[in-house]
């Protein structure tokens, strides 16, 4: 009795949120209501959300995005939005936005099966690539090219599982699969001929690139074994601020705003050099749907 | 949900988890057996040159010996691997470079080179422990030096040295899970690549626990068996 009784409250409880929800997205509503964008930032995500220790401030690529977002929230409502920023680790960033404690995460979060199920995603920003550093005069140039090749990857990562994996597949014919301990111990193997083309994330390959002592002997490779996509994470069921985050990264794309953030922290001078591969640019381009100008304007 | 770890004990032999432990053990067999063949016949070789009439051989037999002993094998490993190569100059080090499965050789060939030395001091400590009279009765006999050697000094001396050797033949097989860092997959490496795919590390690494006390225990059957067949009465202690 009592039982069925507690039953029917929660009922009623959930159809009001159910009824709320469906009328309005609550995140939009709260933050006109507070004038704040409560944001998740992580520490550490060099070069997408970090502390710069000169000014103790959160900087970097989705930072940069996350003021482009309030730009345009505060247009959207006609009054300012400011950005509160929190701090998440790697492990604290789901349940925090789960529990509603921030509205969105920006940093370089994976977009993957499992979160999808506890949290939404935006549109993908940025893709880690694995691909392959090979020495600058090498043949190596499409996928097609590592057929006969020694190919080296560091122990327990996912790299080298992908290129085992779709060597397993036939996609490639390497001669040899050449596992090393870590990538410095792979660079060493490429230095000394002992693999062809040593793989990793783009990002980590061309960190290693620019330490050597001659960064433009070496190169990496246009193309890509493997994607890890990065999106921005918010609550479930926050589908109007989900649309207005993806349109201003649509919008950013458009009017090249998100290459000059790009340009500022992965661009030839930037904190982390990651150049754009022929792949990750035509994404960009046809993610862009035709917009109008103050798209942003509340209806 | 729960904190507790859930063993899955199938990790060992489910596909493709079991042959990669399969082939993790043959390569170890491989690796042990291959590298203790060079180590004995050039620990042998070593140990008995550093007893020898001549100096220059002496010093080179005990600079062998303290090189060799005195760099942690994991060191060694990785300078056979990477700087190895360099020492045959430019045009041949890009053929060696290029052999395949180049690890799999530089792991036998320096697990080969580290035991010697270990072998050679035990050979040293055999023919020490063997009696001054017994090479003068084998002078006066008759016998070169060399067949003095060949026919008395070195059959003692090896029978003498079988159980330390022994030691040696198993320590081989344990040192042989250090060519897993420059990349050769034998078992303690599968144990580990077993571990990133499947999280059951744990099983994975009692597995590989097994395999290596299993190879141990018949190294130690088989010596024990070399031990009897070639003993001779009155050499060493009574059965």
């Amino acid at each position: 009795m009592k039982k069925s009784f507690t039953v029917t409250i929660c009922l009623i409880f959930v159809m009001t949120l159910i009824g709320s929800v469906v009328l309005a997205d609550e995140t939009m509503e709260r933050i006109e209501k507070t004038g704040k964008l409560r944001v998740g930032f992580r520490e550490d995500s060099i070069p997408f959300a970090f502390i710069d220790p000169k000014v103790g401030k959160h900087v970097g690529f989705s930072v940069d995005m996350t003021h482009e977002l309030v730009s345009k929230l505060s247009e959207h409502f006609g009054k300012k939005v400011e950005i509160e920023p929190f701090t998440v680790t790697s492990k604290t960033r789901i349940p925090m936005v789960a529990n509603a404690t921030v509205d969105v995460e920006m940093g370089s979060t994976t977009y993957t099966q499992e979160r999808e199920d506890v949290v939404d995603f935006s549109l993908t920003f940025f893709f880690s690539e694995t691909t392959f550093l090979v020495p600058k005069g090498s043949s190596i140039r499409t996928l097609k090219d590592l057929n006969g090749k020694r190919l080296g990857g560091a122990r327990g990562t996912t790299n080298l599982k992908a290129i085992e994996d779709q060597a397993a597949k036939g996609l490639f014919k390497p001669k040899e699969i050449v596992t090393v301990e870590g990538h410095a111990q792979g660079f060493l193997a490429l230095k000394t001929g002992k693999v062809d083309a040593y793989s990793t994330d783009r990002s980590l390959l061309e960190g290693l690139r620019m330490k050597d002592t001659n960064p433009e002997n070496w190169r990496t490779c246009d193309f890509a074994i493997a994607y890890e996509p990065y999106g921005y994470m918010m609550r479930k069921n926050t589908s109007d601020f989900r649309h207005f985050l993806n349109d201003t990264i649509r919008w950013s794309i458009k009017t090249g705003k998100f290459f000059e953030f790009y340009d500022k922290w992965m661009g030839p001078k930037g904190t982390v050099p990651i150049p754009i591969s022929p792949a990750y640019k035509s994404y960009l381009e046809v993610i862009v749907y035709p917009m109008q100008d103050n798209w942003w304007r509340k209806k | 949900m729960g904190l507790a770890y859930h063993f899955d004990w199938g990790v060992l032999w489910r596909q493709p988890y079991g042959i990669w432990l399969l082939k993790g053990v043959w390569l170890t067999v491989q690796l042990g057996l291959l590298s203790w063949l060079i180590a004995l016949f050039l620990g042998i070789f070593i140990g008995t040159i550093r007893i020898s009439r001549w100096r220059w051989l002496r010093v080179l037999g005990t600079t062998y010996v303290e090189i060799f002993r005195n760099i942690p094998f994991i060191v060694q490993l990785f300078f056979w691997y990477f700087a190895g190569p360099m020492l045959f100059g430019k045009t041949l080090q890009f053929h060696i470079n290029a052999i395949m499965g180049l690890n799999y050789y530089v792991a036998i060939v320096g697990l080969g080179l580290y035991t010697a030395s270990r072998v050679a001091e035990h050979i040293r400590a055999g023919f020490a422990s063997i009696a001054r009279d017994q090479y003068q009765a084998a002078l006066s006999t008759g016998l070169t030096e060399i067949q003095m050697y060949r026919y008395v000094i070195i059959p003692y001396a090896l029978r003498i040295v079988i159980p330390p050797l022994t030691t040696e033949f198993l320590t081989i097989f344990k040192n042989s899970s250090i060519a897993m860092t420059i990349g050769v997959a034998e078992t303690t490496f599968m144990s580990y690549k077993i571990d990133s795919d499947t999280f059951h590390g744990l099983e994975a690494t009692t597995g590989a626990m097994v395999i290596y006390l299993i190879l141990g225990l018949s190294v130690v059957k088989l010596m024990g068996i070399l031990e009897s067949r070639f003993r001779i009465a009155g050499l060493m202690g009574r059965k």
